[in-house]
């Protein structure tokens, strides 16, 4: 999944001469929280509504802005962006480490889009989501080579379609599989499993008729 | 007053092979079983649903793809309706097998419609996965929302209830922003079950908004939970919503015995569901109401939980002991040893290390339900 496919188009943008104010007003009107400053077009800076209340606010370091004061005279610079074709994880670690709410998304000059923390939290809903009806299978696996490929080829020949996989580290020696089936019947497949060795965290084994 | 009951031997046509779960034996050791204690159940005047009773809640698209398949003649695209797959696989004449079910179904909904009587029992149906365009979880054609669309088309409000262990799915989906149909679910939760959704703020769109209710419960809930949370939930919804019949489905999966799935209720707790859903149709649906059965996969458990229905729709007391001659000739069908008490054996459940911490879950569950609907109750 990539910048580009959970980015926000068109970006509102602000110019650097527009007032505290007005940067609010707009950022109020669309109930947006980030806001790309321009400069004759050109990506100069970020400003956030917590940037503005605070520059207006009495514990603004050597006192309060007017509200007619400049957005250039407080917005954040240099910009940290993203490229559309970065992976989503990329956006979210750079976002993380800088504390950032929000990347600008630039393609060469040209400002694209947006990716904002919510955005990203909109990729983690359609990534561990459930599109399709299906079940939960997950398995515990050695962290080794080709053990995934052991897991998914069984359910290939088994004729189960796999819908959705996350894997996680573990332990130091194991990685977990979730995995989202098009199947009823993870029990059944749960069970298969546990014969050809694997270790199947869910779901657990039933004891069959007595 | 006798509940009529709608049944046809063609019913048991609706099959996926031998190994299949879905297997029409569970009709078969039921009906054995009610006519072993001295209830034959009559084959029912019946004609399947037609086509075009299917096309009230189906896509066209779905039941062309379906009728190919049932004559021999499959799409390359069956798999994108769902059909093919290892859950709903292909046979000869599924088309007609299922529109046998749904002829049950909406023949009890026309029978309460007609005032021939206020409670049917359908002794089948019960697919409450089929999607508008799309079959799922060996649910071809959604026979209860056919019902529901005829008894909502004659002007009625319809509450559908499941206690099925899988979310109600399909019949959710396709009466989504409805106003007239309240749907509640109660289900081990997609979290951990097929088919993944009925999560609590699964709410309703448009018109629905606030009428379809999800509880799902944690894996290895047991009796006492989850009574608890049915009587928090439902009889608040159904005191706001007023309908005018109620369309039950009577899944016997969240059994303990059940072999795909997790909750851990006894035949006791059945003992107390079913008549306390009789006693909310009476409260608050005008006596009328409509029970189907459905997933059930414990041939055991699933057998005497519907004989018990059969049994207390009708007022017939219910047995200790199951007669010896049909334990015996099942045993031996089955190569397996059956329960020979109509309830559980009294050791017969596992302990539950973590049931403390369910209970709280399922309160919060309910709790958080509650507070997220009962704004839209005005």
């Amino acid at each position: 999944m990539l910048v580009k496919d959970v980015m926000r188009h068109p970006v509102l943008t602000v110019d650097e001469r527009a007032t505290l104010r007005s940067a609010y007003q707009v950022m109020q009107d669309h109930q947006i929280r980030h806001l790309p400053v321009t400069r004759s077009g050109r990506l100069v800076g970020m400003v956030t509504d917590r940037d503005i209340r605070l520059a207006v606010s009495p514990l603004a370091e050597g006192g309060p802005r007017h509200l007619e004061a400049t957005v250039g005279s407080i917005m954040s610079q240099p910009v940290l962006c993203a490229d559309p074709l970065d992976p989503v994880e990329e956006a979210a670690r750079l976002m993380r480490r800088r504390k950032i709410g929000a990347l600008p998304v630039l393609e060469g000059e040209e400002l694209v889009g947006i990716v904002t923390g919510i955005d990203l939290l909109d990729a983690l809903v359609t990534l561990t989501g459930v599109e399709k009806p299906s079940g939960r299978l997950e398995v515990r696996l050695p962290d080794r080579p080709g053990e995934l490929g052991r897991l998914t080829q069984f359910l290939g020949r088994e004729g189960i379609n796999i819908h959705s996989l996350l894997t996680y580290p573990d332990d130091p020696k194991t990685v977990r599989a979730v995995l989202r089936v098009g199947t009823t019947l993870t029990h059944r497949i749960a069970d298969m499993l546990r014969v050809e060795g694997f270790n199947v965290v869910w779901p657990p084994h039933k004891p069959g008729p007595k | 007053m006798t509940v009529p009951v709608v049944y046809h031997p063609s019913y048991q046509t609706y099959t996926f092979g031998p190994e299949h779960p879905f297997s029409p034996r569970r009709l078969e050791m039921l009906t054995s079983l009610l006519e072993a204690l001295g209830h034959p159940v009559p084959t029912y005047d019946l004609k399947p649903a037609t086509r075009e009773e299917i096309l009230m809640v189906h896509a066209e698209r779905l039941v062309r793809r379906v009728e190919g398949c049932s004559a021999g003649e499959i799409a390359a695209d069956v798999e994108h309706y769902g059909l093919g797959t290892g859950d709903t696989p292909i046979f000869p004449g599924m088309d007609e097998a299922a529109r046998w079910l749904v002829g049950g179904t909406l023949e009890a909904a026309r029978m309460i419609l007609r005032g021939e009587a206020r409670e049917v029992l359908q002794l089948g149906g019960g697919l409450h996965h089929a999607q508008y365009d799309r079959s799922s979880g060996f649910c071809v054609y959604n026979d209860l929302s056919v019902a529901i669309r005829h008894l909502t088309r004659s002007g009625l409000r319809v509450a559908y209830l499941d206690i099925d262990v899988h979310h109600g799915d399909g019949v959710q989906w396709i009466h989504y922003d409805e106003a007239e149909v309240l749907t509640l679910s109660f289900h081990e939760s997609g979290r951990y079950l097929f088919p993944g959704t009925g999560a609590i703020h699964e709410i309703g769109k448009g018109a629905g908004l606030g009428r379809k209710l999800n509880v799902p419960l944690e894996p290895f809930t047991q009796d006492e939970s989850y009574l608890e949370g049915f009587e928090a939930v439902l009889e608040g919804a159904l005191a706001w919503f007023r309908p005018d019949v109620m369309v039950i489905q009577c899944g016997a999966d969240a059994h303990f015995l059940d072999p795909l799935a997790d909750l851990m209720l006894s035949t006791r707790a059945y003992q107390k569901l079913f008549p306390l859903i009789r006693q909310y149709v009476r409260e608050y649906a005008g006596g009328r109401a409509i029970y189907t059965l459905g997933g059930g996969y414990s041939l055991d458990a699933t057998t005497r939980i519907w004989a018990m229905l059969y049994l207390l729709l009708q007022g017939h007391p219910l047995p200790e002991r199951l007669p010896e001659a049909w334990r015996h000739h099942w045993e031996g069908q089955l190569h397996q040893a059956l329960t020979p008490t109509l309830h559980d054996a009294p050791d017969a459940q596992p302990k539950i290390p973590r049931r403390p911490e369910i209970v709280r879950h399922n309160r919060q569950i309910v709790r958080r339900l509650l507070e997220t609907v009962q704004p839209y109750w005005k």
